[in-house]
């Protein structure tokens, strides 16, 4: 909320300056984002008169001016032509430093001098836009400083409200503030009038249907009222507080809703059917039209102000176009009333408009300063506009408003805080904030609430009070006392997940941070690729975009379209992994979510490498990251199995990782459609951990075994399989074949026309190994033959003799 | 036996003659062998003294022994002169360039934001607290009744909140990681240290603000907890996170779920307190959010209010990111460019 200076100076006469009450209020807890003086820029400017205008002799566009400042005349060049001889105007000098950071120089343009220049609003930062240059009002004398004229020689605040201080979205809510802190008194403004009106009872007649929604209703009315433009002072606050000023019966209402924080509304009493005012929320959904022009569709328990027909208000949310003020308005009854704070917020989220007198009531507006505020209204009306006050108030509910008693106990404050306050600060800091304090001597006080402050229920709301109003400069800092650290799964968990990020590091791979949302129109499209139905995803009600829309099932998507974006960015050797979830619906029928790891890798094998091996990268450097990272956390053994359950991976190059017979994670070359979806060519391989399934129950401590005495042997076999055979499966059936196979390993692989097509010739070298024995070489030999039965018997090998 | 002594001294000067002649490792151990070779040149001349008159042999044998010892020394010196000749040759051509890239790749670069997260875990951790994790989708409940949200409250305005689909409509992305306090306090007793990382979301989207972030959130419940504990724990916090030095302003502020509450600023690290874009001329950033446990919130928890009190805080890990290395675009986290990740 935007605040002048001058306007809390009305109600507080402090001796804070603006500076020290943005500061003093921001550390009392009503933070204020800035304060800026409103005549910077300002100092070189004053106002004057035209004297004399002609057209430019050398520019058609241009003319030149006289004009005065009441001692000195000036001759000035001006592009604009909106005005005229006798026209007040905006004069900057020579040497003024304009709001835009213009300088202004002495300057001939087109051969003739220009000794300052006519300011247009916009130059002066007091409009977005201006068609020409500034005219002042006629009466404006010369001379004298624009800011004086313009009532710019002022502070403008930015108050930004908390949501549980409504009762501070006013001029006189924040003075009370500044009261609290300094100790000084705030002042209400006088608001007598003379009421020459008829009763106005016999003007209006208003019952309260709905009371619990609207627990009070007052109302003033005037007669005899010209609606008419309200004066300079008035609408010049209201632009400042960014109220844009309609007439002087509305601008009125709004000023009350800045100044005393009551939102109010003004009907036409002639417009007003059966000149009668019923507060009621409808049985019946309907349609009304709102003052804004919009029809607005009503449901029942809406609250509604309604005539002798039908309604003519949304209650606390804006008036209706049937019963606004207009210009030939003359007879006007002021609505000042207190509705219901979720009521309220209902409605006017349910009609998705808020207002700012729907922002007040949700926040709380005091039900005590109706009256106040109606009175005020038509005492600052009849000043300046001729009219005949009605005789009288009508205040329905008034009598229920009740201020509220809060326990407190200074000893439970200093138990919070950490720092005693001795009783007599808790008795002062209460006297400042108008809190009357029954002190009985047992140590509880009974601490009585204005109704303004909404916020104030419980004890510990008084304490924070104390504190804050004592300053939490004053709090000392202390240490928790240590206790024994717990260790939780999530501990762990975080453990782990540093391992594999530091691992992935030192292989070359950058970490990426994607939304959890992704696009739900990708995955509509490339869904029989993507291996998710949509319709399992979790979605979300109301994105943010269109590229939003739906919770990621797994982390491809991202990874992918961050390496196509780095390669359009010329980065062709592309290592990223994400740690992040993946969510889902359950078949329990809620949804799952769920920590993954993956992986992404695309271009050389070797970036940067300069001795030859500069080949792309394919599954296997792939599978050379998952598989260590899987031992590397402590996951081990895991196997890996080809897959066909994954359509993004291309058929015959992705496999799925088993541990403990549970799928831990894949990892594949990316299908050629995804690819080009993406725009990408080249090869890209993807792997996905489920890392919590991975590393769940870490390995128990390895066990010691005594190391061999004995020498080893190796013995190598070439043997010729059938293309399908999977060597993993031969390796390990080979090292079932004896106990003293202690290792079989893959030494070389070929395929070729030596070889046959459909074929492949696979080098196997095995490490036989006793611990008891040197082995003897009929024990070699038999070994060897049981290893070549296996591989011809079971694999369908034969056995190439070179 | 006249000539024995000249027979030496011809012996002395061809021998060092042969030594300073030779080439090569091999020409030289050549020469030793005709020398001091079992038929060479000295054992001849050695097997002659024995033959010598007693009165001569003394002086002879003394004569010959020195001229072997000067011989072979002079082998010696010369063998180390060849080979220490022929190292360096072989060395240079064997030379290699090592400023070549070694093989192998150079290691990736953490992403700034889970980085910044790791280190707050890890300060936190360092005091005593434990991690906790929760759902990113959660209930209503969690996300704000029980946080001291009420329904139809305005206090929910303060985050603007993705829903989820769902039969029951309580679902919602949580707006930050504070539901894990509930989660955690309706599992334990206290005393209760925790922090809570995690991502969160809301609907909003700017320069500062991203729809997805990043939060810690820490909370302590004990019988002795107060506010200046809270105080001197995000005092100490500051200090490892941005260095000493840095004085930090605790001020009144709101959070639903606790009270009082605190916001807290640390001097500007950009402007060190003159004022500048970054901190809007203030001189003071906004790090953090904290405060008091709320007594509701233990209502909902089912923990006494007059036995415990607790403290939380919070903050955004993209804010604290942001101010460490100095980027003025929340967006850039979330497109990975490598470009931009290389620089961490
Ligand atoms: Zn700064």
């Amino acid at each position: 909320m935007k605040i002048p200076y001058s306007w809390l100076k009305e109600f507080v006469d402090t001796r804070l300056s603006p500076a020290q009450a943005q500061e003093a209020l921001t550390m009392a807890g009503v933070e204020v984002s800035s304060c800026r003086f409103l005549g910077e820029g300002l100092d070189s400017v004053v106002t004057a008169r035209i004297l004399e205008m002609r057209p430019h002799p050398d520019a058609d566009r241009l003319s030149l001016c006289k004009v005065t400042d009441g001692s000195t005349t000036f001759g000035i060049v001006c592009g604009a032509k909106n005005m005229k001889a006798g026209d007040a105007v905006a004069l900057a000098k020579i040497g003024a430093r304009l709001p835009n950071g213009v300088e202004i120089k002495k300057a001939k343009i087109r051969g003739q001098a220009s000794e300052g220049m006519l300011c247009s609003e916009q130059e002066l930062k007091l409009a977005e836009a201006s068609a020409g240059i500034m005219i002042l009002p006629e009466d404006t004398a010369p001379g004298i400083p624009l800011a004086d004229a313009l009532g710019l020689s002022d502070w403008l605040l930015e108050v930004e409200i908390t949501p549980n201080r409504g009762d501070c979205l006013s001029v006189l809510g924040v003075a009370r503030e500044i009261a609290s802190i300094t100790g000084e008194k705030v002042v209400l403004p006088d608001v007598s009038f003379p009421e020459e009106g008829a009763p106005i009872g016999d003007l209006v007649r208003i019952d309260v249907s709905d009371p619990d929604l609207c627990p009070r209703y007052t109302a003033r009315a005037v007669s005899g009222v010209t609606v008419a433009p309200s004066p300079d002072w008035m609408r010049r606050r209201l632009t400042m507080c960014g109220i844009r000023p309609i007439n002087n019966i509305v601008d009125v209402t709004n000023y009350l809703l800045l100044e005393v924080g009551q939102p109010m509304h003004a009907f036409d009493l002639d417009r007003l059917r059966g000149g009668r005012i019923d507060v009621r929320a409808p049985k019946e959904a309907l349609v009304f039209t709102t003052l804004d022009g919009s029809e607005r569709k009503i449901d029942p328990g809406m609250l509604l102000i309604r005539d002798g027909e039908g309604p003519v208000a949304v209650a606390g949310v804006m008036g209706g176009a049937n019963s606004e003020v207009v210009d030939g308005t003359s007879r006007v009854v002021f609505e000042s009333a207190h509705f219901s704070p979720p009521s309220i917020r209902r409605t006017a989220k349910r009609l998705g408009l808020s207002s700012e007198a729907s922002y007040r009531f949700e926040r709380g507006v005091d039900p005590a300063g109706t009256v106040y505020a109606a009175d005020r209204a038509v005492s600052l009306l009849s000043r300046f506009a001729p009219c005949f006050v009605a005789r009288g108030v009508i205040d329905v509910g008034g009598k229920s408003v009740t201020p509220r008693t809060v326990s407190f106990r200074p000893e439970r404050a200093t138990r919070i805080m950490g720092r005693a306050y001795a009783p007599e600060t808790c008795m002062e800091i209460f006297g400042r904030l108008g809190f009357p304090v029954a002190d009985d001597g047992t140590g509880t006080w009974n601490v009585t609430v204005p109704t303004h402050r909404f916020d104030i229920e419980r004890e510990i709301d008084l304490v924070e009070e104390v504190a804050r109003l004592s300053g939490y400069e004053s709090i000392p800092t202390t240490y928790p006392e240590s206790k024994a650290p717990e260790f939780s799964g999530d501990d762990r968990f975080v453990d782990v997940q540093e391992r594999a990020f530091d691992f992935l590091r030192g292989r070359g791979f950058s970490q990426a941070v994607n939304f959890s949302f992704v696009a739900g129109r990708t995955w509509e499209r490339l869904g029989a690729f993507l291996g998710f139905d949509p319709a399992d995803a979790v979605r979300l009600v109301n994105p943010i975009s269109d590229d939003t829309t739906l919770m990621r099932p797994h982390l491809l998507t991202g990874l992918l379209s961050n390496v196509a974006d780095n390669v359009r960015r010329f980065v062709d050797d592309v290592r990223l992994y994400e740690s992040g979830k993946a969510f889902g619906k359950s078949y329990a029928g809620g949804h799952f979510e769920e920590p993954r790891l993956g992986m992404i890798l695309c271009g050389k094998r070797f970036p940067g490498d300069w001795s030859g091996a500069d080949a792309s990268a394919d599954f296997f450097d792939m599978k050379g990251v998952v598989e260590p990272l899987l031992l590397h956390l402590c996951a081990s053994p895991v196997h890996v199995v080809p897959t066909r359950l994954r359509p993004f991976f291309e058929e015959g190059k992705a496999a799925d990782i088993l541990r403990d017979g549970e799928v831990v994670g894949w990892f594949g070359a990316i299908r050629k459609e995804l690819l080009a979806s993406f725009e990408l060519t080249g090869p890209v391989f993807y792997g996905e951990i489920r890392l919590a399934k991975a590393a769940a129950s870490p390995p128990p401590p390895g066990q010691y075994e005594p190391l061999p005495k004995f020498p080893p042997v190796f013995r190598d076999v070439a043997c010729v399989f059938p293309a399908g055979v999977p060597v993993g499966d031969v390796l390990a059936m080979v090292r079932e074949v004896s106990a003293e196979v202690e290792e079989a390993g893959v030494f070389d692989i070929f395929t070729g026309e030596k070889i046959g097509d459909g074929y492949k010739s696979v080098g196997i070298r095995v490490k036989l190994q006793s611990l008891d024995r040197t082995l003897t070489e009929a024990e070699v030999h038999s070994i060897h033959s049981k290893i070549v039965n296996l591989l011809e018997n079971r694999f369908g090998g034969k056995i190439r003799t070179s | 036996m006249p000539g024995a002594s000249e027979q030496i001294t011809r012996l002395l000067d061809e021998g060092m003659a042969a030594i300073a002649a030779a080439r090569g490792e091999s020409d030289l151990l050549d020469a030793k062998g005709r020398f001091f070779g079992k038929k060479g040149a000295v054992s001849a001349i050695l097997k002659g003294i024995a033959a010598l008159p007693a009165e001569e042999r003394k002086a002879v044998g003394e004569m010959a022994n020195r001229a072997r010892a000067g011989l072979e020394s002079a082998f010696d010196a010369r063998l180390s002169e060849i080979r220490e000749k022929e190292r360096l040759v072989r060395e240079g051509r064997e030379r290699i360039d090592v400023t070549l890239p070694g093989r192998g790749p150079m290691p990736g670069h953490r992403h700034p934001v889970s980085q910044t997260m790791s280190d707050i875990i890890s300060v936190f951790r360092r005091l005593g607290f434990s991690v906790q994790g929760g759902p990113d989708v959660e209930t209503d409940y969690y996300n704000f009744e029980a946080l001291n949200f009420p329904p139809e409250h305005p206090a929910r305005d303060m985050q603007d909140t993705f829903y989820v689909e769902s039969a029951a409509g309580d679902l919602v992305l949580r707006t930050h990681t504070s539901p894990i306090q509930i989660r955690t306090m309706e599992r334990m007793k206290p005393p209760v240290r925790i922090i809570a990382p995690g991502t969160v979301y809301r609907s909003d989207s700017d320069i500062t603000h991203s729809p997805m972030f990043h939060q810690v959130e820490g909370l302590a419940v004990d019988r002795d907890i107060t506010m200046a504990d809270l105080k001197g724990l995000l005092t100490e916090f500051c200090r490892m996170t941005f260095g000493p030095g840095k004085p930090l302003r605790f001020r009144p502020s709101y959070f639903p779920f606790t009270e009082p509450s605190a916001e807290v600023d640390i001097r500007c690290v950009i402007c060190g307190g003159s004022g500048c874009r970054v901190c809007k001329e203030s001189g003071w950033l906004e790090i953090l959010g904290a405060g008091m446990v709320d007594p509701s919130v233990f209502g909902f928890v089912g923990y006494d209010p007059e036995e415990y009190a607790g403290f939380a805080f919070g903050m955004g890990v993209e804010r604290i990111a942001m101010l460490r290395h100095g980027i003025s675009d929340i967006r850039l986290f979330f497109e990975n460019d490598i470009r931009f990740l290389s620089q961490f």
